[in-house]
């Protein structure tokens, strides 16, 4: 193409050469698009992924509950604890003559540690009399 | 006889003319046509606007030159009338490469009709022909018709002001006009530069999303693996939805309980969670089996004794 060519075509050329440039911008528009589509189901599902695992780890996963644990034994007098033995990451106590105020006590503390409960047995003895026995893991 | 300097060194102006030699150049130059290479008319018309006139040009031209040919049309105003000029493009540039000069050489291109002034008296164009304004209009004549002691003036073309130029690009017909490549242009700029800021807008909206994960990647960098998160997830999440139903399944429990209806005994193992309820008197006891129903315990009563049960 020559220089006289280009010349004569000088308005069709700068117009050409506007279309072109709008059309490449509609196609960064479009791929901008397409990316943030793409991207940011992915990135969302990465960051509810690391918080939920990062509040599960939290709750679960056992941190300082061998001291949390330990609530569970102070809140009834020592007398009504038949035995309370922690090893490793796994207690197994057992409680007798509850009443039915230290039942719920012994109940709620247990409820609001995050531990696992693997066995819970509440049994009535006698009136207003409850005995417990429980397993329970981290 | 004097000799005219046709080629102007300060300015680069030359004057095309058939009989021309042969030319070599470094740089470009502005050429003046000279009457062998356009057709010229002078009109009083009642127009306002170079526009205007220039659409009647062809037709003014039709009896003056050769319709088999595409004419280009230059129009100017002159004094209170329309200056019309009629050429050929394709056969000034085919001349102007038989005499040495590219056309990419050429930055304007003017009429010796712009010239009618200072060609009052004759200039020397060649051994055969002279240039001179006879009534107005600037003639080629033959330099046999002149006396043998005519003066022939000196012209310095660098100083003589020109206006009214045209290039060679523009003197050919463009299917779009300037005022609608100008007008459609910008429009198509300005729609680039509105898609070009939508997609960064839309890009940079995910920038903070990306940013809180970049956090949380850097202070956990080994959840980058998405095999490890679902490992992770996999361990923690049915312990969580397990231990969440225990819990919420002993405090439904003991809501079932009153002063009439009292627990004898509660067991969760494995999935199971079971209680043994005894009531006082049968409408508790129907009681206690509607509420254990209507939080999804399955409920058997034995006589006063309701037993409610969950799967986890």
């Amino acid at each position: 193409m020559n220089i006289m060519t280009l010349q004569r075509y000088k308005n069709e050329i700068i117009l050409l050469v506007a279309i072109l440039f709008a059309l490449f911008a509609f196609i960064y528009k479009l791929s901008a698009n397409s990316y943030v589509q793409e991207n940011q189901t992915i990135i969302q599902k990465q960051v509810t992924e690391i918080n939920t695992i990062t509040n599960l780890k939290d709750q679960w996963g056992g941190k300082n509950m061998a001291n949390r644990v330990k609530t569970l034994k102070t809140a009834v007098t020592t007398s009504k604890v038949k035995s309370f033995n922690k090893k490793s990451k796994k207690l197994i106590a057992s409680y007798m003559n509850l009443t039915a105020n230290e039942l719920n006590k012994v109940t709620n503390k247990l409820i609001n540690i995050p531990v696992q409960i693997v066995t819970l047995n509440i049994n009535k003895n006698g009136k207003n009399q409850y005995s417990m026995e429980l397993t329970c893991k981290w | 006889m004097l000799t005219l300097s046709l080629m102007d060194k300060n300015n680069n102006r030359l004057f095309i003319h058939k009989d021309m030699e042969h030319v070599t150049l470094e740089h470009s130059v502005e050429i003046i046509l000279t009457p062998q290479f356009y057709t010229f008319i002078r009109e009083d018309l009642d127009v306002k606007f170079t526009y205007q006139a220039k659409q009647i040009a062809a037709s003014l031209f039709d009896d003056y030159i050769d319709n088999s040919f595409d004419y280009q049309y230059h129009v100017n105003k002159c004094n209170d009338k329309w200056c019309f000029f009629a050429y050929n493009i394709e056969e000034i540039d085919q001349f102007l490469e038989s005499v040495g000069i590219e056309k990419h050489r050429v930055s304007k291109i003017y009429f010796a009709q712009q010239l009618n002034d200072e060609l009052k008296e004759p200039i020397y164009l060649s051994e055969k022909n002279i240039l001179q304004t006879i009534d107005d209009i600037v003639t080629v004549i033959p330099s046999r018709l002149m006396e043998a002691n005519s003066y022939y003036k000196s012209l310095n073309l660098s100083e003589i002001k020109l206006s009214s130029g045209i290039t060679m690009g523009a003197s050919l017909d463009s299917f779009i006009s300037l005022k609608e490549t100008i007008i459609l242009s910008s429009l198509f700029l300005i729609l680039g530069i509105i898609f070009i800021t939508e997609g960064n807008r839309i890009k940079s909206s995910i920038f903070n999303e990306n940013q809180k994960l970049t956090e949380l990647l850097d202070e956990n960098p080994k959840y980058t693996s998405s095999l490890l998160r679902k490992s992770i997830l996999d361990k923690y999440t049915p312990i969580d939805k397990k231990e969440r139903e225990k819990r919420q399944s002993i405090k439904e429990i003991s809501k079932f309980l009153s002063a009439k209806s009292q627990l004898q005994s509660l067991n969760i193992e494995k999935d199971t969670i079971v209680a043994n309820i005894q009531t006082s008197d049968s409408t508790i006891s129907k009681q206690v089996e509607t509420h254990a129903k209507a939080k999804r315990f399955k409920s058997t009563s034995n006589g006063l004794d309701v037993k409610v049960e969950k799967k986890l």
